[in-house]
């Protein structure tokens, strides 16, 4: 396989996640807003930050009012990782290969991308956006499906799962980052169901509330949410388990080419150290260093694997 | 003016058609406009599209695709096949010629300017013979008719001929949106046409290795013809690469790849000569790939199409075809050209600028249908200012006779309408046979009356039934 597919395969699956993170977390932020009496500056501001474009927005808006947010998050081409930029790079991406993808993998990005350009052509308001967004999950789900279905399990499949894991990680990273003074053992002691509101916007723009509760009887502490968004082993989102898949794959790479790999080595360390923390007691883990040390480990194991697998 | 589908533009069918004509008369226009709409979704969500240079506001177009088939009956094809083969088999001589010996100068069958102050003549491939002797692995030829038998090449595209990816598609559509037209018909197949084009090549390369790396080199996803170089490595199951994923290595062509690089024996590619190596053609390009142009000098590549090759198709070449056939083949040519004025030379000139507003004016190296005059169909104003580029320039300009195109009918709103066509039938090489897909491309002006069918230019295409045996 090309290199430059590679990189346009990892690419486009990192683009496709990073969009339908963001659907899920203006889902959950949108939920958040209706459940009280003000717009919920805070959830809007937090998602913003935590994508790491707020100065981009102060620059062209005055109020984080939910019409500006939104349609700077779905549809503002200044910002490069809103929905409609990240689509169509995605779209761009997709092109670029299609002669790695199945014609239904491929059906799944393009109309995906049409329903897209469509719905985030005029400036979007309050009433349309379930549906939009509802639209961006469906389409990132049926993308994943046709992958399952229909694509050889073979190293184009692996280039796009490693994109889907590193970026879900690192938007799972991002989101316990933003709100981690939330998940202090001390927050518990503000308590409130105001703070329980900020774990339940978490978990849900993480598509993990209901399982939670499944999970955990629906105890709400910090720590029960914490645990189960750095640790679990079942949570498709938890970052425990994407770097379980990363490895998984850069494995698969490993046995397919027939070759060891520095981003096999790093992804193990990675691994190793987390079940290790979690052996620990949660408490006694700083959870601020904790966050900021694998957002950049994060990005290290993603030039790793450019590197090792000539992605340019 | 001469309907390929109704006899004198009654309602009565011609003899192909007659079928067709019958099971359009049961139709309700409504259903079939709906069916139309489908077909657009249809492209549009496979993306089969095409990109607009310059034109950012809608950066991919679909070609409009109509849904009324042409068809012609197999003695029709007959005539055209077989002139086609002789028209190919005549240009890769002469390309072998022309690099090799010059016999068609020293001849006198050519004037020694004509080619050698040709910008499409290449002095850096003269000494050398591709393998098989091979110049135009793929090659349209474009046709137009007049009548029933009357039909000329318009011209020969010998250099990176684009469009059989419409051709298949269109068949595929129709085959999905009217089964039924495939059973009671007996429709020459065409989709074999990726899995020859690769035998073909590998043919080429069969000299010397017998399992072949085929590649297929495309500008990449901003190219017009983008969708089309994709589609074609996606079916003959082959990478589609960029320039800047080949390197030359100890005079190999190598493509990186995710485990380090591996060899490559035959390029398809989609890029023009200028493009392909800055070494040894345009040094500005950022296309091309460094020292490619050697490896194929030293037989280590092949590149299909040869560089080169546009010194055949060129416009002012092109009316030496017949005594081409002539001098190579020693036939008469079985297809006929179209009269064509020099406007180089003087009497043709003048001749030219006398009946300016009855000829089509095309420049001697445009393509596209780009800087071209329509005569009949140009304003005062605008004949004025072709005369001066004439006078100005007249070696940049051959002038034919504005034909009375055939017309085949497309849907519209209100029905039936006629609207002129012309036919891109393609052709592959390979060091033993020359071999014509049945049919080929149809490509229809949309606009009444209109004679530009290019796709750039608002024309559209539409499936082209050979049936019969």
């Amino acid at each position: 396989m090309l290199g430059r597919h590679g990189n346009n395969l990892f690419w486009m699956a990192r683009y496709l996640e990073r969009s339908e993170n963001i659907a899920r977390q203006i889902q959950a932020a949108l939920h958040h807003a209706l459940s009280r009496e003000d717009e919920g500056e805070e959830e809007w501001a937090s998602i913003i930050t935590s994508g790491g474009s707020r100065k981009i927005f102060d620059k062209k808006y005055d109020t984080l009012s939910t019409t500006n947010v939104i349609n700077f998050l779905l549809r503002d081409r200044d910002n490069i990782n809103s929905v409609a930029s990240l689509m169509s790079k995605a779209r761009q991406n997709g092109r670029s290969v299609r002669t790695s993808l199945t014609q239904e993998v491929w059906l799944s990005l393009n109309e995906s991308w049409i329903t897209c350009e469509a719905a985030l052509k005029t400036p979007v308001n309050i009433h349309d956006l379930p549906v939009i967004l509802d639209g961006i999950i469906k389409g990132s789900s049926l993308f994943r499906g046709a992958l399952y279905g229909t694509m050889l399990h073979n190293d184009i499949f692996n280039f796009l799962r490693l994109g889907t894991f590193i970026e879900r990680a690192d938007n799972t990273i991002r989101i316990v980052e933003t709100k981690y003074h939330r998940l202090l053992p001390t927050a518990k002691v503000i308590g409130g169901s105001e703070d329980q509101s900020q774990w339940e916007v978490m978990l849900r723009s993480l598509a993990a509330w209901r399982s939670f509760n499944w999970l955990k009887k629906g105890r709400l502490d910090p720590l029960g949410v914490a645990d189960f968004l750095i640790f679990d082993e079942q949570m498709p989102r938890s970052i425990n388990f994407c770097y379980k898949m990363v490895r998984y794959n850069l494995e698969d790479l490993s046995n397919f080419y027939g070759r060891d790999y520095k981003s096999l080595g790093m992804a193990r360390e990675i691994c190793l150290k987390l079940t290790n923390d979690r052996a620990k007691n949660i408490q006694i883990i700083n959870l601020r260093d904790f966050i900021t040390k694998h957002i950049a480990k994060n990005s290290q194991l993603s030039l790793t694997i450019a590197t090792d697998f000539n992605l340019n | 003016m001469f309907d390929e589908m109704l006899c004198d533009h009654s309602h009565e069918g011609r003899k192909p058609y007659e079928k067709l004509v019958s099971w359009l008369g049961e139709q309700d226009l409504n259903k079939l406009m709906e069916k139309s709409v489908m077909a657009e979704d249809l492209f549009r969500h496979v993306g089969i599209t095409f990109n607009v240079y310059g034109d950012k506001e809608a950066e991919e177009r679909l070609i409009p695709f109509d849904l009324i088939p042409r068809i012609l009956s197999a003695d029709e094809w007959r005539i055209l096949e077989r002139g086609i083969i002789q028209r190919v088999a005549a240009i890769n001589a002469f390309l072998n010629d022309i690099y090799n010996g010059q016999q068609i100068i020293k001849a006198g069958v050519i004037p020694a300017d004509l080619i050698y102050k040709n910008k499409a003549f290449l002095p850096q491939m003269c000494g050398f013979t591709p393998p098989g002797s091979v110049y135009t692995h793929v090659v349209g030829v474009d046709i137009v008719r007049t009548g029933p038998n009357d039909f000329f090449v318009l011209e020969d595209n010998a250099r990176v001929p684009s469009g059989v990816s419409y051709m298949l598609e269109n068949r595929s559509t129709m085959q999905h949106m009217f089964p039924e037209l495939f059973t009671s018909h007996q429709i020459k197949p065409i989709s074999n046409y990726p899995k020859d084009l690769y035998n073909s090549l590998a043919l080429c390369a069969q000299t010397k290795i017998d399992d072949p790396n085929i590649v297929v080199l495309t500008p990449g996803i901003y190219n017009s013809a983008y969708y089309e170089h994709s589609f074609l490595a996606d079916e003959m199951g082959v990478e589609l690469v960029q320039g800047s994923d080949l390197e030359i290595c100890d005079g190999r062509v190598m493509i990186r790849t995710t485990t380090g690089t591996e060899t490559v024996d035959v390029i398809y590619r989609r890029i023009d000569d200028d493009f392909l190596d800055p070494l040894s053609f345009d040094s500005k390009s950022l296309l091309g790939t460094p020292g490619l142009f050697d490896a194929y000098r030293n037989g280590n590549v092949i590149l299909a199409n040869a560089p080169g090759t546009g010194i055949a198709d060129d416009k002012a070449i092109y009316s030496y075809i017949p005594e081409i056939i002539k001098f190579y083949m020693g036939e008469k040519a079985l297809l006929n050209n179209i009269p064509t004025w020099r406007c180089a030379e003087a009497e043709n000139l003048s001749y030219v600028l006398d009946h300016l507003h009855e000829l089509v004016v095309k420049e001697v190296h445009g393509s596209g249908g780009y800087g071209m005059l329509v005569g009949p169909a140009a304003s005062k104003r605008e004949l004025a200012a072709f005369t001066k580029k004439l006078k100005a320039n007249p070696g940049k300009y051959v002038a034919q006779p504005t034909l009375a195109l055939s017309t085949v009918p497309i849907l519209t709103k209100h029905g039936l309408a006629p609207r002129h066509v012309d036919l891109r039938p393609f052709v592959l090489v390979s060091p033993d046979t020359i071999k014509v897909t049945p049919g080929g491309l149809t490509r229809v002006a949309l606009k009444k009356g209109s004679l530009v069918v290019n796709s750039s230019q608002g024309g559209g295409t539409k499936d082209t039934w050979v049936i019969g045996s």
